[in-house]
């Protein structure tokens, strides 16, 4: 017996629906639709910082960390290389 | 070095930060298990005697943090960080958000838990058993409860179209995952026959339309002309598409049960709604483009926003082949197989994912108020997931391909392995490197949170 949830969700998803439409229509949500296109820009003064200059210690560690994905990658690609050789034989 | 431009409230961001952290440390786990279940698909005696992680059950557990545990997460970050913003309000509540974080983070620990023991309920994307489909249910209903009582206090009276979106995520889904996991039956989570494999499509596909999509449209909209520092293209063509999206996406689901017993109008419905989907895809991506037509590189100007508009091409390529995968003829090869994955993995890794990431990345220095730790290592995993999730389209294309049309040719699943076998180690390299990017993007994130950046030398 799954009929009576079926139908008392739809009616829950059209109740919302129409309800949330209506509310927005009568709230004036749809008028002013120039100036939303500007909200965006008006919620946040701008705040991207120059990036900042990291300290040697910092340079260094970015620097390890990148070799050590290197690393990983080139497993990865080793991996590949071996199976393509190979794909014969399996 | 603090940047002197950013307003930190009092509340200190704390629920958008509990999710980026969240996002981030699930990322790694959601893409070890990819690549877990990825290996054992080449080797399947790696785990041999490890009842907890054979594939059966590191499949699902690897789909339900991905969803639940990576990229929702990603994208409520963002939306608990633009709703106030946009209302020009605060937060309705910082407490309850924070406890909507360790909750979710406890359920996400009991999905791991309970689907490595193997209670499981056995439904695709609905494999969570009873308790934690409540658990699911009531952190949905908090991030409900925050995001209207933050609308209901705004300043702004105008709901701005990511509002919109978010809220419809956030509603459909707590609706949506009641019904899907039948959530009245706590003992086996499903229907009888038929009518349970339609409820479960339904959901099925759902879960990502209706979560995943408004989520990411949402933040899409509202970085994309920040980044750029344009004005949206046109708000009324965004809520044609928002209302479009609402209409013709609840219906789409069956296209999963084509070759199925199921009622043919009800097929009928499903393909044209997942034609349709035309409308309100094209509806958000023309509005995107077009916010961002001639200014590319103020896109490629911020991490964040390159994340962001990498997923919107995505999404283009997503839904076009959503659209036609839906048609019978095209179907009959590319259902049942590895094309399914690959389209999957387009949708969730390279569209919402990749917004996820992007979201996260652009609300950073706002939260913390500093500059990203690493602009390089966050340039780097960049790379590495879209290299990754092109990779897995070609390949699982390929494998789709290969199996579809094998199969409708009569042939048997097993004379099949061995000339795959090769396109899965390529899916298990490409594997590596996902997780390897969710490494490094956790380190990143964790950095920019936690510690000041080196001073100048």
């Amino acid at each position: 017996m799954y009929l009576p949830y079926f139908v008392t969700y739809i009616a829950a998803g059209l109740i919302i629906a129409l309800a949330v439409f209506f509310w927005a229509l009568r709230n004036g949500q749809f008028r002013d639709q120039q100036r939303a296109r500007f909200l965006p820009l008006e919620a946040d003064p701008e705040a991207r910082g120059a990036a900042v200059r990291k300290s040697r210690f910092a340079r260094l560690e970015i620097a390890a960390l990148f070799f050590l994905v290197a690393a990983g990658l080139a497993a990865s690609a080793a991996v590949v290389v071996f199976a393509l050789i190979n794909a014969n034989r399996w | 070095m603090e940047n002197q431009n950013v307003h930190i409230p009092a509340s200190g961001y704390r629920t958008a930060k509990g999710f980026c952290l969240t996002s981030a440390f699930w990322m790694m786990v959601a893409t070890f298990m990819g690549l877990l279940g990825a290996t054992e698909l080449i080797a399947p005696d790696i785990t041999e005697n490890i009842g907890w992680l054979v594939f059966g059950r590191v499949r699902p557990i690897h789909i339900n943090l991905v969803l639940f545990g990576f990229v929702t997460p990603g994208l409520m970050a963002a939306a608990f960080y633009y709703i106030p913003r946009l209302l020009r309000t605060e937060l309705y509540s910082e407490t309850l958000g924070v406890g909507t974080v360790v909750l979710w983070n406890a359920a996400l620990v009991g999905v791991v838990v309970s689907l490595a023991a193997g209670h499981t309920q056995g439904r695709e994307y609905a494999e969570l058993i009873w308790p934690l489909d409540v658990g699911v249910v009531v952190v949905f209903a908090m991030v409900f409860v925050n995001f209207v009582m933050t609308v209901a206090t705004r300043k702004e009276p105008v709901l701005y179209v990511s509002v919109w979106y978010a809220l419809a995520g956030v509603v459909l889904t707590t609706l949506t995952y009641c019904l899907g996991n039948i959530i009245w039956r706590p003992d086996t989570g499903a229907l009888a026959g038929i009518p349970d494999a339609i409820i479960l499509w339904f959901y099925g596909h759902n879960i990502f339309g209706l979560l995943l999509t408004p989520l990411s449209a949402g933040v899409a909209y509202y970085v994309i002309p920040r980044a750029v520092k344009a004005p949206l293209y046109s708000h009324t063509l965004s809520l044609v598409g928002f209302w479009a999206l609402l209409v013709v996406y609840t219906h789409i689901g069956t296209h999963h049960l084509l070759q199925v017993p199921v009622p043919t109008w009800l097929k009928v419905i499903s393909i044209v709604d997942s034609v349709a989907m035309v409308i309100p895809v094209m509806a958000f991506l023309i509005n995107i483009w077009y916010t961002a037509k001639g200014r590319l590189g103020e896109i490629h100007a911020d991490i964040g926003a390159k994340f962001v508009f990498t997923g919107t091409i995505m999404y283009f390529f997503v839904s076009i082949q959503g659209s036609m995968m839906a048609l019978p003829q095209v179907q009959r090869v590319t259902h049942f197989n590895n094309w399914v994955v690959g389209h999957a993995h387009i949708g969730v890794l390279g569209f919402a994912g990749m917004i996820a990431l992007g979201g996260l990345y652009y609300i950073l220095p706002y939260l913390t108020g500093r500059p990203l730790y690493s602009r390089f290592l966050a340039d780097f995993q960049y790379w590495m997931v879209l290299i990754g999730v092109s990779g897995f389209t070609v390949v699982l294309t390929i494998v789709g391909l290969i199996q579809g049309n094998a199969w409708l040719n009569g042939e048997t699943v097993y004379r099949l392995l061995p000339p795959v076998h090769i396109y899965y180690v390529l899916r298990a390299a490409l594997g590596l490197m996902i997780f390897s990017s969710a490494l490094l993007g956790f380190y990143n994130i964790t950095r920019s949170m936690f510690f000041e950046p080196g001073e100048s030398s």
